[in-house]
């Protein structure tokens, strides 16, 4: 019993940098999102093509690769960065990418009837898309929006790759120390507890905002 | 009130509207009619701004119009376009308070009495989802009138009805020509054109090809392509 309970202790610390990770990234890349789906939307063929090719990019490799490139292959000409910093960078431009996409498939789906009769009322594009246009959108991004969340937190345990403490690698620590499967099942609860809090909370979300539907 | 001068438009190659020209005087009820793809809407679009002119001048109230010609000319769209996401109220005083900057108070007191008008006072707590076509529409009629413009646009209005809500619709139509706002009608609906208007106008390929009053326009047309037209809608 008292075995488990210190390697759950072990475990949480690795955890809480999981937690971390997941948070900073989640934080940065709504909005950094939010705003490039913007640009990707508007009306200048310039900023859609850079937003084109920067999603391009970093849907189009493996996260894994892109984590390696600025931890590994940066420092060779000369940029280097700790092992969280590399990772909560590398997590929210990739993730960022991602929601870009998925943002601007949302505002695009809404009728263009709507855009319309905004601005036949006299309002501002602005209003427009603050009042009318994103709150329907957001309506619509929830369901992948819930899924990218999940796939964030296993995403996660690429860190182990470069070396950083996290969940997974705490749990791989103490497996090899002790050779026992216990870590491991302890790595598994934690994943999975993390994973339903997460879709309980965008169930919650998707009820709030299916008012009107 | 509308001065259209000489406007041509062209989507791409497609030569939408050619040479129009129309001047529609305050408190002025003017109905469209034509055939599809004449360039009803588009001449209606063009009037605030929701499509731009190739060639031509479009003035309203005497000045040429700009971006701000919502605050004069509001717009009835086929498709309704209530915001799905808004109560019915809520739906009403957007516009007056993010646009016009009006109290909230104010702006319920303003949408209450449309609400009132067009009969759907019992529904300004739901949502559009939860109404029918023809009160829909009716909520939209509400919701272009709380911007107080002086000149309506209807792009057929009930179009997108099934036959037995279009009543509810064009009487809600009927009441407000009893006010002096000046509506320009877009429509399908012949009697009703030939009731509520003090000028029809008959276009075909882009061009009016004819404007007159409606009971000599209906019962005495000059042209024969409008003729003929009379003849497959009546
Ligand atoms: N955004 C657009 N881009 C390209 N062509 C368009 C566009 N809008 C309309 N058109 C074309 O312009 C012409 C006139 O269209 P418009 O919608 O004004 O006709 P209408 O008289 O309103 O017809 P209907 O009775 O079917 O509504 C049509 O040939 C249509 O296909
Ligand atoms: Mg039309």
């Amino acid at each position: 019993m008292e075995y488990i309970l210190n390697t759950t202790k072990f475990i949480l610390q690795g955890t809480l940098t999981t937690i971390k990770l997941y948070t900073i990234t989640a934080i940065l890349c709504i909005p950094l999102g939010i705003l490039l789906a913007l640009l990707k939307s508007s009306k200048s063929s310039i900023l859609k093509n850079l937003v084109g090719i920067y999603t391009w990019i970093f849907r189009g490799t493996p996260l894994l690769l892109q984590l390696f490139f600025v931890y590994f292959a940066l420092p060779v000409i000369g940029i280097r960065f700790s092992q969280f910093t590399a990772a909560a960078l590398t997590f929210v431009i990739n993730y960022a990418a991602y929601l870009t996409e998925i943002f601007r498939a949302g505002i695009e789906s809404i009728d263009k009837g709507q855009f319309e009769a905004s601005k036949a009322l006299g309002m501002s594009y602005k209003q427009t898309m603050t009042r009318i246009i994103i709150p329907q959108a957001i309506r619509r991004v929830i369901p992948p929006c819930s899924n990218e969340a999940i796939n964030l937190v296993k995403d996660t345990a690429l860190v182990a790759a470069i070396g950083m403490g996290d969940l997974l690698r705490s749990a791989k620590i103490v497996m090899t120390r002790d050779f026992t499967i216990i870590p491991f099942m302890i790595a598994i609860a934690l994943y999975l507890l993390m994973s339903s809090l997460i879709v309980t909370f965008f169930r919650k979300l998707e009820e709030k905002y299916s008012i009107g539907t | 009130m509308i001065k259209i001068n000489n406007v041509y438009k062209k989507f791409g190659e497609l030569e939408v509207l050619e040479n129009v020209t129309i001047d529609i005087k305050k408190g002025e009820i003017v109905s469209i009619i034509g055939p599809s793809g004449s360039g009803k809407s588009t001449l209606l679009r063009c009037i605030n701004k929701l499509e731009d002119i190739n060639l031509g001048d479009i003035y309203v109230d005497g000045k040429k119009i700009d971006k701000n010609i919502s605050k004069k000319v509001g717009m009835v769209f086929q498709g309704f376009n209530l915001f799905p996401h808004k109560t019915v109220l809520e739906n009403v005083i957007e516009a007056p308070i993010i646009v016009k900057k009006l109290k909230r108070k104010k702006a319920i007191a303003i949408a209450d009495k449309l609400l009132k008008k067009v009969g759907l006072t019992d529904k300004k707590d739901v949502y559009p989802s939860k109404l029918s076509g023809g009160q829909k529409q009716r909520v939209a009629i509400a919701r272009a009138l709380a911007m107080e413009p002086e000149v309506l646009l209807f792009d057929e209005p009930t179009s997108a009805l099934d036959p037995e809500l279009i009543g509810e619709v064009l009487n809600v139509i009927k009441e407000l020509a009893n006010e002096d706002i000046t509506m320009v009608i877009v429509t399908h609906q012949m009697q009703f054109a030939k009731e509520i208007s003090d000028r029809i106008v008959f276009m075909d390929e882009g061009k009016i090809i004819e404007k007159g009053d409606p009971k000599q326009l209906f019962n005495n047309p000059n042209e024969k392509r409008l003729r003929r037209f009379l003849k497959r809608v009546i």
